[in-house]
């Protein structure tokens, strides 16, 4: 059951598998009946594909009763994260970055994308040290580019100053020394984005940033096309096309679904019809053997889509930092925070009950006693709390079926164990950060 | 020489209205509810904690003035039937008021049209047609329920009875005429008048809503004279005096809310209103696991200093239990009820913090599905078969003190879980009730006469 804890919080964004999309068909461009792929013209691809895989793993809790409180237990159950870890390696992250190698060996137009967090690493480098080499190969093809993001893939976005220009630092210093990558696109965790987001990356001298591609804030215009922050017009966006990343992120393995099963040459010729300038195709690294295991034919999907995505000459791929390339069509304006996630691609997943809400004010508050308190060991510990899944394992779905999937990917049994624990945790950090404070403990 | 003018401000502040009291509608239990743990020194690390505790949903009630009477009051109630002749709610609630009023020092004359003897209540006297003190004499029929027009005997009856009161002689000083609902509104406001005193009326309902918007005019008029002639008026919920406002006119500067309430038995005052309760409640038997629940209480008990573990039920085990809560050294703040009616059962569910059902064996459960219904987050055992059907508890190995007692260190810390919980689990408990357990059980009979080869 290993799959079970295997964390993709971004599956917050499963629809009921195969059920019609919303989406509008015209604007999305999705292949309709009898339409026929354009031909190329002239001066090279005219649709770039911008496939981005995002990897990302937490550092879970070990269960820390509340008895166990100033007992000096450790948070993180080390062993049981790295067995996840292994476990996914094993299914995902060395067979489907070797075939990405393969193919940017076979194929020299083939590009990609990829984030990479620094838990991933730090756990990496302790459950498997290949898997950072794999990712250190495919940076030598020089044909793949990476992300910046914070590197506890945390809600720092949300939390007072300095913690995400702090975070987004510690992320950069680590693409860095492990990868030699400096980003120049930045993606923030569960895809957040926002007018303000879009000013920090500005600030922060970054050229692009990734968004969702959603109606809402589309406005009836498409996805494929490069877009700028109304607010920071020097920083372009990439967006997410859902309904051809959730085809193969959610969908593919799921028999219920028309178009089951998905072949690359089908799914070459949907993105082949597909109109505009940018095709993104956002998501999960484990997308590839984990969230849909290897007996689904996923990783063959992988490996046979550059070939297939060649037989159509007007398409090509691009990295996220090729894509920044060029003019924007038009501003973009998002006054809230947007992400990735569920139906309202808002942070509901991660703040939208009570629960997670009290338990991030309660974060932030322990976050300012530990920043006095001056203790790095607290404040990593306090920044491994913030990693967005905490608050993804405390979701209630108020009685609905989504429950169930939030739940399949909780490493909990339940959201209140998930709050409790937790909870727990949290207090004995305060508790810590109040004792090198010198403040009386009263309780 | 001009007088000042006399300070007319107000010696108390104006009321707020008040929420309905929690539960489902049955008036404030006695234990406290949702009471706020205090912790460190930057306080509740539960920062939804405040808003959670001032919810009218969570029993919260603010502050109602009260004053103190410096002197004994004598007080003629106008009321309608008293245990035990009495068929409804109004006798009950005359007999908790007035035996309350009388334990404050008060004296009440109770007046009704019924004949005694009724149930004796020290500090309060009957006065009621025909009884043995001199006093006028009325034609009073009997049959005053028999009949429903206005000529009938029911209402000579009432007009018989509002006759008696007004007329009424040797009631000794009178403060207050106290009225109940509009049977008496006309002697009642008479009485008064006569002897020089304000008088009250409590509306329990209004001739609208009893008959559904088609009052009969004679009671309404009742009523209406009733809300008029009083000095104030005690509505007993904020609707009712809303539309006491609304349909009746009265003025809203003398309508007050007081609400209904329970009476709490003995077993139950012996419980410190003050404290948080985390319950039990079943048989004291060996497959229970109640000894677990009472060294949880031990470990659980040394960080909550407004805890109580309440335990209710009776069986073989009790002599044991007893004896281990004394040599856990948790006798003080463990409470053994014995075995409770249903009624004191909701009311300490109510009133509890934490529901436990530890039991080493259980088949199903029921009373955990019944503390879930009623909002009160609970932990089970996994061994309990109601731990198969919800999420919205806190399933633990029944042999694991430890864990026990942490999840309940849980729930009363963080009262956002408690609400979050208690509002899961009460919708797992409701979700299915038994019209469709009896379906399933309606399934299951016909498989067995297909089986059968019988006819379907």
């Amino acid at each position: 059951m290993l799959s079970n804890v295997a964390r993709a919080p971004r599956a917050a964004r499963l629809r009921a598998a195969g059920a019609g999309s919303a989406e509008d068909p015209v604007l999305y461009g999705r292949p309709l009946a009898g339409r026929s792929a354009r031909g190329s013209r002239s001066g090279g691809p005219a649709v770039k594909i911008v496939l981005y895989l995002h990897l990302h793993q937490p550092w879970r809790l070990a269960r820390f009763r509340y008895l166990d409180l100033g007992s000096g237990r450790t948070y993180f159950d080390l062993e049981r994260n790295l067995g996840i870890f292994r476990g996914i390696a094993d299914r995902c992250y060395r067979p489907a970055m070797d075939r990405l190698l393969r193919a940017l060996e076979e194929d020299p137009e083939f590009r990609l994308s990829l984030s990479v967090t620094g838990t991933f690493v730090e756990q990496a480098r302790l459950a498997a040290p290949d898997v950072l080499d794999r990712l250190r190969a495919l940076r030598r093809t020089g044909r793949v580019a990476f992300l910046a993001e914070t590197y506890y893939h945390s809600l720092a976005f949300l939390v007072p100053p300095p913690e995400l220009d702090e975070e987004v630092a510690l992320h950069r210093e680590l693409l860095r020394s492990e990868f030699g990558a400096e980003p120049k696109v930045i993606r923030m965790t569960e895809l957040a984005y926002s007018d303000d987001l879009a000013r920090f990356a500005e600030a922060d001298g970054f050229h692009g940033m990734l968004a969702e591609g959603w109606e809402g804030v589309l406005q009836g215009q498409s996805p494929t096309y490069r877009y700028c922050a109304a607010p920071a017009p020097t920083v372009l966006l990439l967006l997410r096309h859902y309904p051809l990343s959730d085809d193969v992120g959610f969908r593919f393995s799921s028999t219920s679904w028309s178009e089951y099963p998905l072949t690359a040459d089908k799914y070459a010729r949907w993105l082949a019809a597909t109109p505009g300038d940018l095709v993104g195709l956002f998501m999960d690294f484990e997308t590839f053997g984990e969230h849909h295991s290897a007996k689904s034919g996923i990783l063959e999907f992988l490996s046979a889509l550059p070939g297939e995505v060649r037989r159509h000459p007007h398409l090509g791929w691009a990295t996220v930092e090729d894509a920044v390339q060029g003019p924007p069509r038009a501003p973009l304006s998002v006054p809230y925070t947007m992400s990735w996630a569920d139906q309202n691609r808002d942070l509901g997943a991660w703040l939208g009950n009570d629960l997670q809400r009290s338990a991030f004010e309660a974060a932030k508050k322990v976050g300012v006693l530990v920043r006095q308190a001056d203790d790095p060991g607290a404040l990593t510990d306090w920044r491994k709390m913030l990693t967005s899944d905490h608050f993804y394992y405390m979701y209630v779905s108020g009685h609905g079926a989504d429950q169930g999937v939030h739940q399949y990917f909780s490493s909990y049994e339940s959201p209140f164990d998930a709050y409790a624990n937790y909870m727990n945790a949290l207090s004995d950090l305060r508790r810590r950060a109040l004792e090198k404070l010198g403040v009386p403990i009263l309780k | 020489m001009p007088r000042s003018k006399p300070n007319r401000s107000r010696a108390t502040p104006r009321r707020k209205p008040r929420p309905h009291p929690a539960g489902r509608g049955r008036g404030r239990p006695r234990i406290q509810r949702e009471r706020r743990a205090r912790t460190a020194a930057s306080g509740p690390l539960d920062v939804l904690a405040p808003s959670v505790g001032a919810s009218p949903q969570n029993g919260f009630r603010p502050t109602v003035r009260l004053e103190v009477a410096r002197r004994p009051l004598s007080i003629a109630m106008v009321g309608w039937e008293f245990p035990p002749r009495h068929s409804g709610g109004l006798g009950v609630h005359s007999y908790e008021l007035v035996k309350e009023l009388s334990k404050l020092g008060h004296r009440v004359l109770f007046l009704t049209p019924f004949t005694g003897p009724f149930t004796p209540v020290p500090g309060v006297g009957f006065r009621f047609p025909g009884d043995a003190v001199p006093g006028p004499s009325v034609e009073y029929p009997p049959a005053y329920w028999a009949g429903e027009t206005p000529d009938s005997p029911f209402e000579n009856s009432i007009d018989g009875y509002n006759a008696w009161v007004e007329r009424l002689s040797n009631l000794g000083p009178i403060d207050v005429v106290h009225v109940h609902d509009w049977f008496g509104t006309y002697g009642g406001a008479a009485l008064a008048r006569r002897l020089g005193r304000p008088m009250v009326m409590t509306v329990h309902s209004t001739e609208y809503d009893r008959s559904l918007g088609h009052p009969w005019d004679h009671i309404l008029q009742r009523e209406l004279a009733g809300i008029r002639s009083a000095a104030r008026v005690i509505a007993v919920s904020r609707h009712l005096r809303q539309q006491l406002i609304d349909r009746y006119g009265a003025d809203p500067k003398r309508v007050r809310v007081i609400y209904n309430a329970v009476r709490p038995t003995e077993r139950l005052e012996r419980i410190d209103p003050t404290k948080r309760v985390v319950l039990y409640v079943g048989r004291l038997a060996a497959m229970k696991g109640v000894d677990t629940f009472l060294r949880a209480a031990a470990r659980v008990l040394p960080a909550f200093a407004d805890v109580l573990f309440v335990i209710a039920g009776e069986g073989p085990e009790y002599p044991r239990l007893v004896q281990l809560a004394a040599n856990l050294g948790i006798g003080e703040r463990v409470m053994f009820l014995g075995k409770v009616t249903e009624e004191e059962r909701e009311l300490l569910l109510e009133g509890s913090s934490v529901f436990v059902l530890p039991s080493v064996v259980e088949p199903f459960g029921i009373a955990a599905l019944e503390a879930m219904a009623a909002g009160v987050p609970t932990i089970v055992s996994k061994t309990s078969g109601v731990a198969e059907i919800s999420t919205g508890t806190f399933r633990v190995d029944f042999w694991d003190v430890e864990e026990f007692a942490s999840r309940i260190a849980e729930l009363l810390e963080y009262p956002t879980l408690r609400r979050a919980m208690g509002e899961q689990g009460r919708w797992e408990a409701l979700r299915e009730g038994w019209p469709e357990r009896a379906r399933e059980t309606v399934t299951v009979y016909l498989d067995a006469m297909r089986e059968a080869g019988l006819p379907i």
